[in-house]
């Protein structure tokens, strides 16, 4: 696979460490490679899950300081989602919300030593960016209906002649592709910064400078290009989601009207 | 299309499922238990607002009422006070009245009494100055007077002393 280039600018990991153990070379060790990330994204799940089920197996209404840690996020996300989309951003806080904590934490896996971050592959973000197209397509005919998502596709306003078929016709296949672009460049976006990170820390990791480390100025360059990838992610995905739900509020009001 | 070399169609399958169980979990076992609490809490929290609100009107009202009654308290108070001493200035003027009739009465009866210890004075006066009178006259003329003649002496020196 493609990934063998990436290897070499990587720094090495659990994972890659199991396989050269195994042998690289050998059915088992060779399959360990492939799954890396996902291998990962299984750990980051694994975290995820287990902080929730601490913090909300029994949840009281005066919480402990993990519980009041998760409550601070939630809200927080919370807070942030329904600020864009309006009280029924409550309905899509779950997903932005989990999008947001697992893209951050994969982010900031790559600074651990012996770990690494899966969002530096496409195929994990690409996989994420899928997700959130389909829900938001889905969404999308939820709220309109076939046909009306179809009408929304051709754009407003029409007009006579040409403007009643010509241009909502070239509105519907640029609306078509930039749909489609959507998942691509949300997910080669995040893929890239994330993988630049890795490859500076990588770079980076043997040098120094009046014997200060460079990885110590990188690593916290590369905290905060972690926190700011998850927060564009989240961000662009709750926006793709406003653009849909601003529409239905305004094309109930042209009917209204 | 050297990029797209970078894709694997098992590990992109693999992580939509890994990131929709994790989705499924959370959506369970953690946003809903979570975003619940915290509408509760806010809930609460609005309704503690809203009781402290109205505590506060309660509060404002009491206030009011208290200020009311301490004006109209006032008020009585100052009807009283001025009632009392209109009450008080017609004691006095009436006291003041009675004293005045009972200090002239004292008066005339003080003027009463002057005259007549005066007159009484005078009677007294007058005979002993008729005693004296005859005595002197008796060492001054060595000679014994009628009555009559006494008399006429006496008269006519009181009416000297009257006109004196």
């Amino acid at each position: 696979m493609a990934q063998t280039q990436q290897v070499q600018h990587e720094l090495p990991n659990l994972v890659s460490l199991l396989a050269d153990k195994i042998g690289r070379f050998t059915h088992l060790g060779e399959q360990i490679y492939l799954w890396e990330n996902v291998i990962f994204s299984l750990i980051i799940v694994l975290i995820i899950s287990l902080v929730a089920f601490l913090a909300c197996r029994k949840p009281k209404m005066i919480p402990d300081r993990l519980q009041n840690a998760v409550e601070a996020v939630a809200g927080g996300l919370d807070d942030f989602i329904c600020g864009i989309l309006g009280a029924q951003g409550r309905k899509y806080t779950p997903f932005i919300g989990t999008l947001f904590i697992y893209i951050l934490l994969m982010n900031l896996c790559g600074i651990i030593p012996f770990m690494k971050s899966p969002t530096s592959s496409w195929s994990t973000t690409l996989g994420l960016a899928l997700c959130v197209f389909i829900y938001v397509q889905y969404t999308a005919l939820r709220e309109f209906g076939l046909w009306g998502y179809l009408d929304h596709m051709m754009g407003r306003p029409r007009g006579i002649l040409a403007f009643s078929v010509f241009i909502p016709v070239m509105m519907f296949i640029l609306h078509i592709v930039s749909e489609l672009v959507r998942p691509i460049s949300l997910s080669l976006r995040l893929r890239s910064n994330i993988w630049g990170d890795d490859l500076l820390l990588s770079v980076l990791s043997g040098m120094g400078a009046g014997g200060v480390p460079l990885l110590v100025f990188s690593t916290l360059l590369a905290i905060l290009a972690a926190l700011v990838q998850a927060v564009v992610f989240s961000l662009l995905t709750t926006i793709y989601f406003a653009l849909v739900l601003t529409h239905e509020e305004e094309d109930k009001e042209t009917r209204a009207n | 299309m050297d990029l797209l070399k970078l894709l694997s169609t098992n590990e992109i399958i693999a992580q939509v499922l890994g990131f929709l169980i994790l989705l499924a979990l959370l959506r369970v076992f953690a946003w809903k238990r979570i975003l619940g609490l915290l509408d509760k809490r806010k809930e609460r929290i609005a309704l503690e607002f809203k009781r402290i609100e109205e505590a506060k009107a309660d509060i404002e009202r009491l206030r009011l009422e208290y200020d009311k009654k301490l004006a109209s308290i006032d008020e009585a108070a100052k009807l009283k006070i001025d009632a009392a001493l209109n009450e008080a200035r017609a004691i006095l003027e009436e006291s003041r009245k009675n004293g005045y009739i009972q200090a002239q009465g004292i008066i005339d009866n003080a003027k009463q009494s002057v005259k007549y210890e005066l007159a009484k004075a005078k009677d007294e006066l007058k005979n002993e100055i008729i005693d004296l009178t005859l005595k002197a006259t008796e060492n001054l003329i060595q000679e014994k007077l009628t009555e009559e003649g006494d008399r006429r002496l006496v008269k006519d020196f009181l009416e000297g002393v009257d006109k004196l």
